[in-house]
């Protein structure tokens, strides 16, 4: 009897522990206004996640037995935001060198992985998701060819569990006119000296085609054994998804006419290029367009490229970019520290006129298709990863707040840094 | 005789006409139907703005301006008091570090500004009216800085903004210790906090000195006894530290972290200087009981952060913590571009920790006010205060709003709608350029045909 008792008793204990187990994979929202970026938005919604997936967008959805419900009234729910271009996990403290990794030494780098970089335990992945952002491209920096990005999830234990792309795309840097100094004064010209910029890129374009004889002489000795193969060369290894096309690459530029020469240089090397900066982009919006290159809009706390092209430049030209039909995505630039802030540059550029809908594609389903990952990411559509967010309100408003954010269905903690110090530092005695 | 009195009529004449002129300059504007933000009381829905000469005159509703008076519609937008910046580095000529020596208060700003640096333009932009430009903090004792008023286009003298108290930079941490800048050559003492408590004080002593020699030179001189007494030496550094000890100058201290902050109170203190703002203060809400027994105020950033290891231990909650527990604070830019977008980082310190909106605005405009001890002029919309205003096309702190219009002393500095008619005539008349350039071009080819 009393072993039968046990018995009962182990298995109720079990149940619950399973159901308990359960209930974190099926988690059903409901009553809230649903904004799926692909499909119209749903008054009084309701979104099923079942195993790290949606499972199910609409109204009246049953829910399996164990299933979570969070009451979402008056709330909303959207896709995770995607940051086109950061360094989380890559540097902690600008200052300390000990604690940033975005830069090697070198000009052509371009066999360094991020991935290998990346510490998922920074305090910046934890404060950057707090308005929503739940992947992100993590880029190095510097040199010609900096490396190669990985596409990560704002949350996981170990860099493979965050992973979405462990190579995401490559990096051609190319010379940049640089801006004037701070409180230089308005000099006579400042013209882009063209012919520099573009014996620079011939440089390049010499790298690559190194990189492709190589590349053409291991084919070679592959396809007949009494030719010797070239030594191994992992830099243009490296190159090898990019030449043929296969692995996108991400060009920065500033300048109009950088940015022509950047569309001819991508033509004639059949690269599949992104491009991000462009602040001077307004200004050849159309020939940008007919390249279908798209853009990584760059943080948008910077001033003008030149004082010429107006105070408001960096917001008119993302809505210039995106009327001119650019696919164009938001990023938070190069600090880690205010990632958070992804949302408020949309709101700069939605301030100047663009589209409020165009401003949230360009933070979710836009993304997703420059970095091929839109099967999985940037809509609120079943089947796909269960990555999105409530918030009080506008997620581009400053005032709303997000109060539930998920990343492969999984509830994350938005305690962070920042709140860990209020909670503590606010609870100081006041002195009479 | 006759020469004497013709003089004087045509002085007289001069005199007549001048203040005729000055009198035809005073001219008023009204501001009509708009949400007046005027931070010293409630926000006026549909409000009116009076503004004769360089004041605002009379501020609510349905006021009626006399004939002539020019009528601006704000068709209800939003308008607030001009932001200031009371930290900045703008309308600076060179470099804002004087890294030669440790101590550098003999240097001054006032004597560097740079009017036509484009950055005065962009922070109009963004509603900005008054800023605080300073001196950089290489130094413990550093430069004085200046209160300047944004007048666009107007020589260095006419941006000064007069009867605004003297301000001297000092610093603290790690940019006097020199541990994150590295500059070639040797380093210099100090590198540790200790010796920039240490060298700030030996400063100080030696002011005192100097000081007390004067004094003893002055009491010589009124005795006039014996021999005529020899003046001691001038030195200009330990004469602006006097003046620093005599309440001259206000003192703007650049610190991070708490327990500096809290020593460096004690140490002015102990000798009578007027510490009114500590900069940045990134740790500042640990310490807002100590800073409100002080009354020393925090000039502080939105949440630029973790850009060195004393700016790590913080939140952007600080400044709504500071505030709310009594502190006076001013969020600034310190910045060229931050300068653009202040109201964007009000914004901010409503978001987290919850400071009222009221209060958030007022961290951009009657808190810097009185660190910078202006609030008698500008800083709210009352009349009798300087027409600075911002006007905004929505509420300031909305995500959406762009600044419309901004005024120094009742004139327009900044107008969005005017700017984009420029705008568009300029490139109206580039392209007229462009297309008659190409058109000598045709002919010619016509021609080979």
């Amino acid at each position: 009897m009393m072993k039968k008792i046990l018995i009962l008793i182990t298995i109720v204990l079990l149940t619950i522990i399973l159901f308990a187990q359960d209930s974190t994979h099926k988690i059903l929202i409901k009553k809230a206004t649903l904004v799926p970026v692909k499909g119209e938005t749903i008054e009084g919604g309701e979104l099923l996640v079942e195993n790290g997936k949606i499972a199910a967008v609409g109204k009246n959805i049953t829910a399996p037995a164990g299933t979570k419900i969070i009451d979402a009234s008056g709330k909303f729910v959207y896709p995770g935001f995607i940051d086109g271009y950061s360094h989380f996990g890559l540097a902690e403290i600008a200052a300390f060198a000990s604690t940033v990794d975005t830069r090697e030494l070198g000009k052509e780098n371009p066999e360094l992985k991020v991935a290998w970089a990346i510490n998922p335990h920074s305090v910046h992945i934890r404060t950057s998701r707090i308005n929503g952002t739940t992947t992100a491209l993590v880029a190095p920096t510097g040199g010609t060819f900096p490396g190669l990005s990985a596409l990560i999830k704002m949350d996981g234990w170990t860099f493979p569990e965050m992973s979405v792309k462990e190579v995401a795309t490559s990096f051609i840097n190319f010379p940049i006119t640089p801006r004037p100094p701070r409180g230089a004064r308005l000099g006579p010209e400042r013209e882009t000296k063209l012919d520099v910029t573009a014996k620079l890129v011939e440089k390049i374009k010499d790298y690559l085609k190194e990189a492709r004889h190589y590349l053409e002489l291991k084919k070679l000795a592959a396809e007949n054994p009494s030719q010797t193969p070239p030594e191994l060369n992992q830099k243009y290894e490296a190159l090898a998804p990019v030449l043929d096309g296969t692995l996108p690459v991400i060009i920065s530029l500033e300048k109009a006419k950088d940015i022509e020469l950047a569309i001819k240089f991508v033509r004639e090397e059949k690269l599949k290029a992104i491009f991000r900066g462009c602040a001077q982009g307004f200004q050849v919006a159309a020939k940008i367009k007919k390249a279908g290159i798209p853009v990584i809009i760059e943080d948008l706390y910077r001033g003008p490229s030149e004082p010429e092209d107006g105070y408001d430049a960096p917001y008119r030209n993302v809505v210039e970019l995106a009327k001119a039909g650019i696919m164009i995505c938001f990023s938070s630039g190069t600090d880690p520290s205010i990632g958070k802030d992804l949302p408020y540059h949309a709101a700069r550029a939605v301030a100047f006129g663009l589209d409020h809908e165009e401003a949230i594609k360009a933070l979710t389903i836009n993304p997703a298709q420059i970095f091929g990952v839109d099967n999985r990411l940037g809509s609120l559509e079943v089947g796909k990863d269960a990555d999105l967010f409530i918030t009080t309100g506008d997620p581009l408003d400053l005032r709303s707040e997000v109060t539930h954010l998920f990343i492969n269905g999984k509830e994350i903690d938005l305690a962070n840094w920042w709140q860990n110090l209020y909670e503590k530092w606010k609870t100081r005695p006041l002195k009479e | 005789m006759k020469k004497k009195i013709l003089l004087s009529v045509i002085i007289l004449c001069f005199i007549l006409a001048g203040t005729s002129l000055s009198r035809g300059a005073e001219k008023s504007v009204l501001l009509k139907n708009g949400n007046v933000i005027t931070i010293s009381g409630e926000t006026i829905k549909g409000g009116d703005i009076l503004i004769e000469g360089q004041k605002i005159a009379k501020v609510g509703q349905n006021i009626q301006g006399d004939p002539g008076t020019e009528i601006i519609d704000l068709d209800g937008r939003w308008v607030m008091p001009g932001i200031i910046d009371s930290h900045s580095h703008i309308a600076i000529e060179g470099g804002v570090n004087e890294m030669g020596n440790l101590m550098t208060p003999e240097v001054d700003i006032k004597d560097v500004l740079y009017p036509e640096d484009i950055n005065i333009f962009y922070a109009l932009t963004g509603g900005v009216t008054t800023i605080h430009t300073m001196h950089g903090s290489a130094n413990p004792i550093g430069g004085r800085g200046i209160v300047l008023k944004l007048r666009w286009g107007k020589s260095a003298e006419e941006m000064i903004f007069k009867g605004a108290p003297l301000t001297i930079k000092w610093a603290l941490g790690e940019n006097p210790k020199q541990t994150n800048i590295y500059l070639p050559g040797q380093t210099r003492y100090p590198k540790t906090r200790m010796g920039v408590e240490a060298s700030i004080r030996n400063e100080l002593e030696r002011a005192k000195d100097y000081l007390s020699k004067w004094d003893d030179y002055q009491k010589k001189l009124k005795a006039k006894k014996g021999k005529k007494p020899l003046p001691p030496r001038k030195d200009y550094r330990l004469e602006v530290i006097a003046d620093m000890l005599r309440g001259k100058y206000w003192i703007r201290c650049h610190a991070y972290q708490s327990e500096e902050m809290l020593s460096i109170m004690d140490l002015c203190e102990e000798y009578g200087l007027k510490l009114v703002c500590l900069e940045h203060g990134l740790e500042g809400y640990r310490i807002t009981n100590e800073l409100v027994k002080h009354k020393v105020a925090v000039s502080t950033f939105a949440d630029f952060w973790s850009y060195k290891w004393e700016a790590y231990h913080t939140m952007p909650h600080a400044a709504a913590l500071m505030a709310q527990r009594g502190v006076l604070v001013a969020i600034n830019s310190d910045d060229a571009e931050r300068m653009r977008h202040l109201f964007v980082d009000a914004a901010k310190a409503v978001r987290f920790g919850g400071l009222s909106e009221l209060e958030a605005l007022k961290t951009l405009t009657i808190n810097p006010a009185i660190i910078m001890g202006i609030e008698k002029q500008t800083g709210t919309i009352e009349p009798g205060k300087d027409a600075d205003l911002a006007v905004f096309n929505r509420h300031p702190l909305n995500p959406y709003t762009v600044c419309q219009m901004t005024m120094v002393d009742g004139e327009v500095y900044f107008d969005r709608a005017q700017y984009l008619e420029d705008r568009k005539k300029a490139e109206e008349e580039r392209k007229k350029k462009e297309e008659e350039a190409k058109k000598p071009k045709e002919k010619k080819q016509k021609r080979e045909v």
